[in-house]
């Protein structure tokens, strides 16, 4: 234990005494480790801000949807008799916070001067009180949203449409069965666009919902499961177990399938039942049409971060080169008076490993602080970007497993860097290492 | 052709006109046109203006399909339409633009089938989908099976231009699933020729007006006799004010189709 406290300090007086091309070394996995750190928190920052802003807007972490069908060819997305799928939930599911159940529907909103197609989502704001957290309204009352025939809409919408509160809107939309209906809506409230979600949804309450797809009380479209905090990485279990217990308890179910509701119509269409099928769904399956940007960029600064790990393994193996040829003759003065081979390779790795700790820290303190920069700057994002970023505003995130896991890689990737120069320094004779000029 | 445009323009403009007008006049004259129509007589005015337009055999005919919306350019589509009456079999094929040739919709077996071949694929679509996304539903273009679907009521009678028309007001039957639920029509009342016709919503709302100012008959060798089709008919959508949608139907060909035409095979071999 003492030899290698010992050699702890020789290391240490080694990186000392070479400051210079210590401190350059120690700089460049700093600049490595700050780089991975900011990507991480970028990562995390829009994980987190879909997760948020999805979860309130569209979909729970998890979803208990489905499709009734009256015909083989025609299919609702709606779950009948949903108080006691609820309640089966409830009882199977201990990791659930809490539930609630929307309507989900599609129709034309038609104004004085325009109309756009648009998903119709029934909420009961009053028993939804986190969904006014997330949308910013700058017009109207989004607590007008409990009144029948009510509207609320986004501001990409209402610029489209040449809207203001108050305005009329019909909505118009077929029912299950395929009659037409119409249903006219006074806009109550226009939020801040949310990214794309925004681009093609609107609120109506439930009851409206339910009278323009003339639906029974006992209806909903879906029952979005929210669940505790520490559960929400870990859905598949959740969901496995769930389909399980419905199934058990003599509900059809869809095979799973990691798309959003509305892009499994035509396959829904196509099949031959009738009757009520129940589909469990995450969050990740419902924007499925958007996790691609998300995934390619998490690919991206993969590579990104190969590439800069590879640069710095070269560098690292380089300087170490060099130091081990500019210390040539003090290893054979090591080796002459007594150190093994082993010794010396634990040397120049201890010193390696020490450097990859310290310059990995400064690292991540110095991608703290820039994260904590840039969002205090509260960066505006161009509207492409806030298209999947659903928020107006560049949000990273810092982990704490995120920047324990960069020092530990970072220092890993600095020794396992500097192993095979040690083990060649190692293997130098005494005498030659003594006889070399250099 | 100016006695066309003529009659025409003076068929919608009475229209609109008996539109606004149509409740009071229909109070005027209800008493007295009750009187002489009991409600399966209204059945059998329902059954007749079906069966004038029924072939009972093949049909194939050249459709032009217009439509107008407000601040989009005009589309226009070009498609065939053959119909079966023995299994209310029926197809559009789309022939023009260039873009939408080889799509089409086949009805078999009550089931509404529309085959795309730019991605190769049949979809199922709803029997009251919009045809070609336009305001157009493929009842539009199907046999009139008024009264099987409907339950007539009579509303009164009222002058249509120079048309002497019967109005009815149509309810949907039970369990049968229908575009709209409730219909508004007006009848020739001396050939029960359809005028023109206002759909609402289940809401109550009026959908779509549509005119019937062009009827033409033919003689079809499988039913013995005349059958009668509108030559045009113009839809004016009610909820988006300005949008509107034309259809010329033309060379209508009543004799026997291939056995096999109405078949999935056959309508992807027109794209091939």
């Amino acid at each position: 234990m003492s030899a290698l406290l010992a050699d702890v300090r020789i290391a240490f007086m080694n990186l000392v005494e070479h400051g210079r091309r210590s401190s350059f070394l120690g700089a460049a996995i700093a600049a490595v480790t700050a780089l991975f750190v900011l990507l991480s928190a970028l990562s995390s920052g829009i994980r987190h801000t879909l997760v948020d802003t999805a979860t309130t807007l569209t979909t729970g972490h998890l979803n208990v949807g489905g499709f009734f069908k009256v015909t083989s060819g025609t299919a609702g997305p709606l779950v009948t008799d949903y108080q006691k799928v609820e309640d089966l939930v409830r009882r199977e599911v201990p990791e659930l916070a809490f539930s609630v159940h929307r309507g989900r529907g599609w129709g034309k909103l038609v104004a004085d001067e325009g109309s756009a197609q648009a998903g119709i989502s029934g909420i009961d704001i009053q028993v939804e009180p986190e969904f006014r957290k997330v949308l910013d309204v700058f017009a109207g009352n989004i607590d007008e949203l409990a009144q029948p025939n009510t509207l609320l809409i986004f501001e990409q919408q209402a610029k489209k449409l040449n809207l203001k509160v108050g305005d009329a809107v019909t909505i118009s939309a077929a029912t299950g069965r395929g009659v037409a209906n119409t249903l006219d809506t006074r806009v109550v409230a226009i939020a801040r666009d949310v990214g794309l979600l925004s681009s093609f949804n609107v609120f109506i309450s439930s009851d409206s919902l339910r009278q323009l797809y003339q639906l029974r009380p006992e209806v909903t479209g879906v029952i979005q499961l929210h669940l505790k905090p520490r559960y929400v990485d870990n859905l598949e279990p959740i969901a496995a177990r769930l389909r399980q217990k419905l199934e058990a308890a003599g509900y059809r179910l869809m095979e799973p399938d990691p798309r959003a509701f509305w892009m499994k119509f035509q396959t829904v269409t196509r099949e031959d039942w009738t009757g009520q099928k129940l589909d469990v769904t995450s969050w990740e399956d419902e924007l499925s049409f958007m996790m691609w940007t998300f995934r390619a960029l998490q690919a991206l600064s993969f590579i990104l971060m190969v590439i800069l790990i590879g640069i710095m393994v070269a560098g690292i193996m380089n300087t170490l080169w060099i130091a081990i040829r500019e210390r040539t003759r003090e290893i054979g003065t090591l080796r002459a008076i007594g150190m093994q081979r082993g010794g010396v390779a634990r040397l120049f790795l201890l010193e390696a490993v020490m450097l990859g700790v310290l310059g990995s820290i400064a690292g991540v303190l110095l991608g703290g602080l820039a994260t904590w920069l840039l969002n205090a700057a509260k960066i505006h994002v161009p509207l492409t970007v806030q298209l999947f970023l659903m928020r107006d505003t560049l949000v990273l995130t810092l982990e704490p497993r995120t920047l324990a896991s960069s020092v530990l890689m970072i220092s890993f990737v600095t020794g396992a860097a500097a192993l095979y120069p040690s083990l060649r320094a190692a293997s130098r004779k005494p005498v030659d290492a003594m006889a070399h000029f250099g | 052709m100016r006695s066309r445009i003529v009659v025409v323009l003076g068929l919608l403009c009475a229209g609109m006109f008996g539109l606004q007008s149509a409740p009071v006049r229909a109070q005027s004259t209800a008493a007295a046109a009750a009187a002489s129509y009991t409600p399966a007589q209204l059945v059998e005015l329902l059954k007749k203006v079906d069966e004038r337009q029924k072939n009972q055999g093949d049909w194939r005919s050249e459709t032009y399909i217009e439509q107008k919306e407000k601040g989009k350019v005009a589309v226009v589509y070009e498609a065939l339409v053959y119909r079966r009456s023995a299994d209310q079999r029926f197809i559009i094929l789309f022939t023009k633009p260039k873009a939408s040739a080889g799509q089409g919709y086949l009805r078999v077996d009550k089931n509404l089938w529309f085959y795309d071949p730019a991605v190769g694929k049949w979809e199922r679509r709803t029997e009251r989908e919009r045809i070609g996304g336009t305001n157009s539903r493929r009842s539009d273009f199907d046999e009139s099976r008024l009264a099987e679907e409907y339950t007539p009521e009579l509303l009164g009678e009222e002058k249509l231009g120079a048309y002497n028309a019967v109005v009815l007001n149509l309810k949907g039957k039970p369990g049968i699933d229908l575009a709209f639920p409730v219909i508004k029509l007006w009848l020739d009342k001396d050939t029960s020729n359809v005028l023109k016709r206002q759909e609402f919503a289940l809401s109550g709302r009026l959908l779509r007006t549509s005119y019937y100012p062009k009827w033409k008959k033919i003689f079809s060798e499988s039913k013995g006799s005349d059958i009668w089709y509108p030559q045009e008919i113009r839809f004016y959508d009610e909820v988006e004010k300005e949008n509107s949608t034309l259809i010329l139907i033309r060379s209508v060909d009543l004799r026997a189709l291939e056995p096999n035409l109405f078949t999935k095979a056959w309508l992807e071999s027109k794209s091939r």
